[in-house]
Parts: structure tokens; C-alpha cells; sequence
């Protein structure tokens, strides 16, 4: 009988026997022990097997950082909270289920050791409280099974096939099954209860007590016998699930937390660069155990929620590319592999001769297809929203650089761009003594003629070289000395920044322009840069910093958004037309600038603004990122005409930007879509020179020819 | 199978290219050196033979210090060893000078073929090739642009105006390398950090036992004349542009 004694029952003195009418414990507690083990053993075996494959990295530093980071992404959803549909319901058994289990551990407790509050007001509460959580996780668990099983959200499957597995029906089935055979219990025990004089407290567990209104007639006897029935299948289920975790994707409970507290702590899209090219034997990753254990661990964090996937420019232009794909494609890959391995490595301890067995496949070309390893933008889409803050891009980088670096194979077009960056310091190949051609008659000085400016003017590539590109640097730097800001430019002396080699795969080549840069740089004592394009803002403010250049960096939309929050600046012509802004990936997801450019376009008289569908965090790339500027996009739709069409479809007539190789991408766009006569692309400095009014006739704000 | 590739570093396309004061050549301040496209053309082609049949490539260059980065760029593509030639007596040599040096170098080790360049872009002379193939006493293709080596023959496509030239010679021959025989491959990093160690044997003239006497010599090096501004015709109307072009060809350019 309950340790917790017997329970009168009657008004007054609210409660019940826990564990009433199901004796047996000792046979509970003996299948109890054995889903322990079961489950023990599967996360003992989980964790040789993730210590099996990988390098050393250590993501245990700064445990305040990380602890913040299990917080609120694990106990208060946060991360999963952003998308409504799902995030309600992981929301709803997430919180249901952590209720429960404190729950069950209130009624275990009453059970062995007696609690002597169990009963009356506090009972009353308990049992609504558990009512409530409990019917949550119902409500949560319908939910997901309407999604995976009737709406069929293609970001669960890929390319139009779902990918619904046994496992996810039989957890989604098990949880349900554990709450609706709980309520059913209840259910039976309130109808015995009902017989009992003076009980009254039946809407307090009001699911049960409706339940149990249908059970008129039974009598006490079969009552019992059901309850019975019930209350085992109910502990089986359950005990039967907590078994099959490690098993699962229920697996995630551990892997997904462990995975905020291990999460990157360097800034957005940092790659760690390569150390040491003399005395390293491979680069990048061309097999599993060319990745560090934790982005191995990642895929494990991995439930193939697909929120990489809805949002991903390569696959929604039907690009072969899926981020999901790729993690569970390592991950698939790594559970062939680790069996193998850690036996290997077992037998080495055991004193026998046992080689690692050799990889049976190319992990980059037969696991990852270099069609989607090149599909990537570099846009960050996939890791700004994964619930789980899986890391896909610098994985993607790795295995490009092993396909760059060890087997020089990689598109033609790719190693054109590269041999001009390497001979001309820029992607064009245009003489490396053109670059500061732009700037001849505007008066502006090069630091070789006046190193006493506050800020660096680095002009980048485009804004340098490219014609459109340079009417941006144009519209800046006349800004700038309107102003009257102190500014230089590197002119001959600069060099290209090195970010579409980097996120090419080619770290040496990006090294060496780099360093290149930081040398003229540090040469000069420069201590604030400014630049107009995204990419070269984001490598010299964050990836320089490897190579002891240590630079306060600034995007142009910042600057001016501070001029004229300043008043350094006054717009004054009115602009006509109805303008949209395209977040550039490498300012928005990359630097969180999403409002300055906003700003400065707020400032703009007689502007008018409209959001495209895709925007801020969730803005669509144009295409250009990754170094995929300079390769053919000859599978699936052009990711920059898509982008278009969502300017199209909010019928604005010029689509405004912050970014050169956004500028270039939109305006192909508009070509491609034959909207020229009434579309343009201009970079937000453009539209700033041409309402500052200094000019009568602008070439900023002109058409491009 | 020994090949060996002769190549010649020469300035990038791009470079900006100023003849000094004097006229005695250009000024190299700022030019970035680069491996002669036509050459690069010889190197791929050498190492897929190597590839398919085995033996070694070996780079020959005639240069000044410099021109070892060359070398290098060749032996980080996948070629065995180098063989740099450089004496200052050698600085601006003509044609026949350069071809008689990589002969004393080539007649020393085995060569089965021997590639150049069909031309080098900065002189545009075309003829070391040829030279260097009379000199060794072996046959030559030139401007070949498909090439197949079996049986100890040697088949190369040569395209001329309007049809093509399909040529068999026997080995060893001199090949010089056009514009689409290959796509030059990209050095990988461990072919370049490989480059680094590998033996590259430095020689002057008289190691080679040559004459420095030039046969041709550049005389005077001109820049080419600036060319003048272009000019829109202006006006609104088609006629009233038309009767502004033809004034401004009348009066200022004088051509009618």
C-alpha cells in the first residue's frame, strides 16, 4: 500500500492516494531500471561515439556567456520562440512537459516520503496546474502532427518529398499517447471518486472530470480493471520512451542545450583562419575527421526543423543546396563512420594492431555534392534562424577550401577571378594601378600624400574598378568633404580585401591580400576605416583582426546616418518615388545594421518606403556573397531576379542599397525582368548626394548607362 | 617520358607599362611579373603527358633573379625540377640568344619534347621556339592547339585560316603551345609549399658554354602615341547632328 497512507476523502481535506489501485511497485520499479540502463547505455554509447571523430576545440570557455546562452535559448525558447506555428507549439510541451515532470516528482515524492501539504487548496491548484500543462502538450502535440501530416510544410522534406520518418511518428505518437492514457487514468479514478461522498472537486481537473462523464454506467469493478489497464500502459509508454531517447530524435532534450552552451563566441561569420601553411599536411575539410568534434556534435543538435531550409536563396532558386541537407548528410554519414572508428580505436586499447579503417567515400563530392557546396551564398540566412545555433557556413567554407586548396578543382570562372586577385589585387584583373583613378578630380588626398585624417576611406574592389561602383564612391566621398570630414584613400596602395577568396575556399590567397592590407594600413597608423561595401566593412572589422589589424570599422550607412542625426548633412531636395531597401546579408545578419540605412533614408524628404517581403533579419541575399559573384548560377532561377520580384511585387519603383554587389545584382535584375523604363537600384549614398542638392545635375542620381 | 618546358616571365596584361626616358626599355617600377600565357599553355599540357605516361618536367627559364618566381609558379603546378638561367649579359637578349642558352641547357638532360610558348606577350617575336628546335636538331610543331603522344609519335592539331592541320612528327620535337590546347591548371597550396624545396639549378652563359653576341638588337623603345579624346556630337535633332558631323569632319578632322 502508499507510503503516503491512506487518504480520507472528503470535503475539506481534498487529495488522493497517489499510485491508487496500482500495486506491483516493485515490478514498476524492475522495467524502471531496465529503460534506465537501456537509456544509459545509449548516451554512453552517443558519447563515445561523438569522442570518437574530430579535432580538438574547446567551446567551454567563458561559462557566464555560455550559461546565458542554455538560458535563454533552453529554458526560455528563445531562438524557437521566433517562428509563431512551431515555436507555440515546442512552446506548449516544452513548458507542458517541464511541468509535468516536476509534477510527476511532487507525486513520487508524496508517494514514498508523504508530503504533508498534499491535499486541499495546495491539491486543488496541483491538480489544475497539471490539467492545464497537460493539456497543453496535447494541444502541442496536435499541432506538430498537423504539420508534418497534413499541412506538410516543404522545409520538413526536401525538394517536394517529405521527409517523415518512424521515429518522428513514434515520438509524436508517444508523447500524445503518455498525456491522453494520463488523462483516461484520471478519468477512471474521478469516476470512482464521483461515488464518494462529498466530492466536489471534480472542474478542478477538469479534462479528467469531463472525460469521466462519459463513463456513466460503468460500474466500480470494470472501472478498476481499466484503470488498471491504463495506468500500465501508460507507465510502459513511458518508460518505453525514455528508453528510446538516446535512440531518437528526442535526443535533442540533451544535444540541442548542449549546443547553446557550446556556441560560437566570436562574432557572426567569423572563420577561424588557417594557422600554418608551411608545416600543415591537409587544409580545409575533405573528411570527417578534418572537422572539429563539434561540428560534428552539431548534426546532432540538428531536428531537421528546416528553418535553414524555408529561407535559403540557393534552395528556394532550386539550387541543390539544403543547409539541412548538408547537416544530415554529415550526420548520416557520421553514424556509418563512428561504429567503425571507435571499434578500431577499442581494440588499439586493448593492445591489437587495428588501423582506422580508410573513409569508403569522398566526404566533399560524394556525401556534400559540389553543386551544393557551391551553391552557397554565404548569406547566413541558415544560421541566424536555427533553433539549435547549428554552424553551417564555416563548414561549407572548409570543405570549399579543401576542394580550392588541396585539389586546386573548382570552377574556371573561379580561377580567373582568383589569378586576377592575385596579379592585379582585384576580381576583374583591371591594372592594379587604375584603383584610384575614381578619385583624380575630386581633390581627394591618399594617405602617401597625408596620413593625418581621421578615417581611412578603403574603397574596396567595386567602388574602385566598377563603373557603378565607383559613382557610389563618388557620392560618398563628395559627401564626406561636404561635410567636412577628415578622409584619405589608400589609392594605389590599397588592395583588394580578400573576402570572395576567403569565402571561396581560398584562405592563402585572402592571407596574403590581407596582410598585404594591413601592412599599408598599420603603415599609416590608420585607426578608423570607413567602406562602402559590406563585405570589405565585415573582413576588415572582423577577420583583419587575426592578422594584428585592429581597426575601428565603419559601413558608410552608419556614418551617415550619424551626420545627419548631426546635422553635418542637411537633405534637402525631395526625392520622388517609392523606394524599398535590400538588406545586404554581410550589413544585416552579419553586422545587425538593419536600421541606419533605414534612418538615413527616413531622413530623406518627401521619401517613401515599403518593405519587401523578405526583410531585416530574414532578408533575401542577392546572390553575390560566398565569392558567388564571380561564378555562373546556371541551375535553378537567378536568386537575383527572385529578389527583384519581390521589389516588383511591392510596386516599388526604386529598390535602394548598401552594398555594391547588391547594386550590381539588383540592377541585373531589373534588366532580366525588363522593368529598366521604370525601376532603378542605387546606393543609399546616391540618393543622399542627389537630395543634398550641392550639384544642379548630379552624375549620383543619374540612371546607370 | 622527360619533357621539358621552357617559359619566360613577362609583365601582366594589365600592367601599366612606361618605356624609360632613354628608350632602352621599360621601366619596371610597379609591373607585376606573371608566367607567360602561352607558356602556361606548355606546362599543362607537360604535366598531363607526365601524368598519363610517367618521367619528369623540368622548367627552363632565361631571366634575371626575378624570374625564379616563375619557376617556382611552374614547379608548384606539379614540375619535378628547374633549370634558371641568369647572367646579366643575358638582360634583353635577342631571340637567338635565348634559344641557343635553353639548347646548352636541354641538350644536357633527357628531353622527349620540349614545349614553349607559341609567342611571349611582351616582345610578341614568336621565334625562340623555332631557333631553339633547329638548334637541337629536332623537328618542330608550332601553334598547336591539340596534341596526342603514342608510339614514340607525336600527332598535333594546328589550326590555320579556315580548316585545320593535323600533323605527325617523331620525338623528340619542339611543340609551341596556342591559345586553347588546355585550361592551365590552378597550383594547389601543398603543390606550392612543394615548390619551395624543390632543386632548381642556376646557370650563366658561360656554365652553358654560349656566345652573349647578339644577332638583332632594339634599337629605341617608343610608347605608343595618347591617343586623343573622343567627341559626342551634340544637337537634338538627327538632321542638325548629322550637319554638325559633317562640319566636324570637314574643318577639324579634314577627311572629307
Amino acid at each position: 500500500m502508499a507510503h503516503g497512507g491512506e487518504h480520507v476523502l472528503k470535503v475539506g481535506n481534498e487529495g488522493r492516494e497517489v499510485f491508487w489501485n496500482a500495486p506491483y511497485e516493485g515490478i514498476l520499479f524492475f522495467f524502471t531500471a531496465i529503460a534506465l540502463v537501456i537509456f544509459a547505455y545509449g548516451i554512453y554509447r552517443r558519447w563515445q561515439m561523438w569522442k570518437a571523430i574530430g579535432l580538438p576545440e574547446n567551446r567551454t570557455d567563458n561559462a557566464g556567456e555560455r550559461f546565458k546562452a542554455l538560458i535563454m535559448n533552453g529554458l526560455f525558447q528563445v531562438k524557437t520562440f521566433r517562428e509563431a506555428y512551431p515555436g507555440i507549439f515546442h512552446g506548449l510541451i516544452f513548458f507542458g512537459f517541464l511541468v509535468l515532470i516536476f509534477g510527476a516528482a511532487i507525486d513520487a515524492t508524496q508517494f514514498h516520503i508523504g508530503l504533508p501539504f498534499f491535499h486541499g487548496g495546495f491539491y486543488l491548484w496541483f491538480s489544475l496546474i497539471m490539467e492545464i500543462f497537460g493539456l497543453a502538450v496535447l494541444i502541442g502535440i496536435v499541432m506538430a502532427i498537423m504539420r508534418r501530416y497534413i499541412f506538410k510544410p516543404d522545409f520538413l522534406g526536401y525538394k517536394g518529398v517529405p521527409d517523415n520518418r518512424p521515429d518522428d511518428a513514434i515520438v509524436l505518437v508517444g508523447i500524445g499517447a503518455i498525456i491522453v492514457t494520463g488523462f483516461i487514468i484520471e478519468a477512471l479514478r474521478l469516476h470512482v471518486n464521483i461515488n464518494v461522498d462529498g466530492f466536489t472537486w471534480g472542474d478542478w481537473s477538469f479534462v479528467g472530470y469531463a472525460l469521466s462523464k462519459t463513463l456513466a454506467g460503468v460500474s466500480y469493478d470494470t472501472t478498476r480493471i481499466l484503470h488498471k489497464i491504463t495506468w500500465w500502459v501508460h507507465s510502459f509508454i513511458t518508460l518505453g520512451l525514455i528508453a528510446y531517447l538516446p535512440f531518437s530524435r528526442l535526443l535533442h532534450i540533451f544535444t540541442t542545450p548542449a549546443n547553446y552552451y557550446m556556441k560560437n563566441l566570436e562574432p557572426t561569420g567569423t572563420l577561424k583562419p588557417i594557422a600554418d601553411f608551411e608545416n600543415a599536411e591537409s587544409f580545409g575539410a575533405g573528411q570527417l575527421e578534418d572537422f572539429t568534434w563539434k561540428q560534428i556534435f552539431d548534426s546532432e543538435a540538428c531536428t531537421r526543423c528546416g528553418r535553414c531550409q524555408d529561407g535559403c536563396p540557393a534552395y528556394i532558386s532550386g539550387k541543390p543546396l539544403s543547409p539541412k541537407k548538408v547537416i544530415q548528410d554529415i550526420k548520416t554519414y557520421w553514424l556509418e563512420r563512428a561504429p567503425s572508428v571507435l571499434a578500431a580505436g577499442k581494440k588499439t586499447k586493448e593492445g591489437e594492431e587495428a588501423a582506422i579503417p580508410e573513409p569508403d567515400k569522398a566526404m566533399v563530392g560524394e556525401v556534400i555534392d559540389l553543386h551544393e557546396l557551391w551553391a552557397c551564398t554565404n548569406c547566413m540566412y541558415c544560421m541566424e534562424h536555427c533553433p539549435a545555433l547549428i554552424e553551417h557556413v564555416p563548414k561549407i567554407v572548409q570543405m570549399r577550401q579543401y576542394k580550392v586548396l588541396m585539389e586546386a578543382d573548382f570552377s574556371p570562372e573561379l580561377q580567373l577571378t582568383y589569378r586576377n586577385m592575385e596579379n592585379n589585387s582585384n576580381p576583374w584583373g583591371i591594372g592594379a594601378h587604375m584603383r584610384g583613378d575614381w578619385a583624380k578630380d575630386l581633390g581627394i588626398k591618399t594617405l602617401a600624400e597625408d596620413p593625418d585624417v581621421e578615417y581611412l576611406f578603403y574603397v574596396g574592389c567595386s567602388g574602385s574598378f566598377d563603373d557603378r561602383g565607383k559613382k557610389v564612391s563618388v557620392a560618398f566621398a563628395k559627401i564626406l568633404k561636404e561635410a567636412g570630414v577628415s578622409f584619405g584613400i589608400l589609392g594605389e596602395e590599397e588592395g583588394c580585401c580578400g573576402d570572395s577568396a576567403m569565402r571561396g575556399g581560398n584562405e592563402y590567397l585572402y592571407q596574403t591580400l590581407a596582410q598585404m592590407n594591413i601592412e599599408t594600413m598599420n603603415g599609416y597608423g590608420v585607426k578608423k576605416v570607413v567602406c562602402t561595401c559590406p563585405h570589405g566593412y565585415n573582413a576588415l572589422k572582423k577577420d583583419y583582426r587575426h592578422f594584428g589589424g585592429n581597426f575601428e570599422v565603419f559601413h558608410h550607412t552608419e556614418i551617415l546616418a550619424d551626420l545627419i542625426a548631426k546635422g553635418k548633412i542637411k537633405l534637402t531636395k525631395p526625392v520622388e518615388g517609392l523606394f524599398t531597401y535590400h538588406d545586404s546579408c554581410f550589413l544585416g545578419r552579419y553586422n545587425d545594421i538593419y536600421n541606419q540605412p533605414r534612418q538615413v533614408l527616413g531622413a530623406v524628404p518627401g521619401m517613401r518606403m515599403v518593405e519587401m517581403k523578405s526583410n531585416r533579419a530574414k532578408s533575401f541575399c542577392c546572390g553575390a556573397g560566398g565569392a558567388r559573384m564571380w561564378m555562373e548560377e546556371d541551375i535553378g532561377e537567378r536568386i537575383n531576379d527572385m529578389r527583384t520580384d519581390q521589389a516588383i511585387d511591392v510596386k516599388a519603383d526604386t529598390i535602394a542599397v548598401g552594398c555594391p554587389f547588391c547594386l550590381t545584382m539588383m540592377s541585373d535584375g531589373i534588366k532580366d525582368r525588363e522593368k529598366e523604363e521604370n525601376m532603378k537600384a542605387f546606393d543609399i549614398a546616391e540618393i543622399v548626394w542627389q537630395s543634398m542638392a550641392v550639384e544642379k545635375e548630379t552624375d549620383a542620381g543619374t540612371p546607370p548607362e | 617520358m622527360n619533357i621539358v618546358v621552357c617559359v619566360k616571365q613577362v609583365p601582366d596584361t594589365e600592367a601599366l607599362i612606361k618605356v624609360k626616358a632613354d628608350g632602352s626599355g621599360i621601366d619596371e617600377g610597379g609591373i607585376k611579373w606573371v608566367m607567360n600565357p602561352y607558356d602556361e599553355f606548355g606546362v599543362e599540357e607537360a604535366l598531363k603527358l607526365k601524368e598519363k605516361n610517367g618521367g619528369d618536367v623540368t622548367i627552363v627559364s632565361v631571366g634575371p633573379a626575378r624570374a625564379l618566381e616563375t619557376i617556382r609558379t611552374a614547379l608548384a603546378m606539379g614540375a619535378e625540377k628547374g633549370i634558371h638561367i641568369n647572367d646579366p649579359a643575358l638582360e634583353g637578349a635577342d631571340a637567338y640568344t635565348t634559344a641557343s642558352a635553353l639548347a646548352a641547357a636541354i641538350k644536357e638532360i633527357p628531353h622527349d619534347i620540349v614545349f614553349c610558348g607559341m609567342r611571349a606577350i611582351d616582345d610578341d617575336a614568336g621565334q625562340v621556339g623555332s631557333i631553339l628546335a633547329e638548334l637541337l636538331g629536332i623537328p618542330q610543331v608550332t601553334v598547336v592547339t591539340k596534341l596526342e603522344v603514342a608510339d614514340g609519335k607525336a600527332t598535333a592539331v594546328k589550326a590555320i585560316e579556315g580548316a585545320q592541320l593535323v600533323i605527325e612528327t617523331s620525338l623528340p620535337c619542339v611543340i609551341t603551345a596556342a591559345k586553347g590546347l588546355n585550361e592551365p591548371r590552378y597550383a594547389s597550396l601543398p603543390g606550392i609549399m612543394k615548390a619551395k624545396k624543390k632543386p632548381v639549378d642556376v646557370k650563366d652563359a658561360a656554365a652553358l658554354g654560349i656566345s652573349v653576341a647578339a644577332k638583332a638588337k632594339i634599337v629605341k623603345m617608343m610608347p605608343p602615341p595618347e591617343r586623343a579624346p573622343g567627341k559626342i556630337v551634340g544637337g537634338e535633332e538627327a538632321a542638325e547632328k548629322a550637319a554638325q558631323l559633317v562640319k566636324l569632319l570637314r574643318e577639324e578632322a579634314k577627311v572629307i
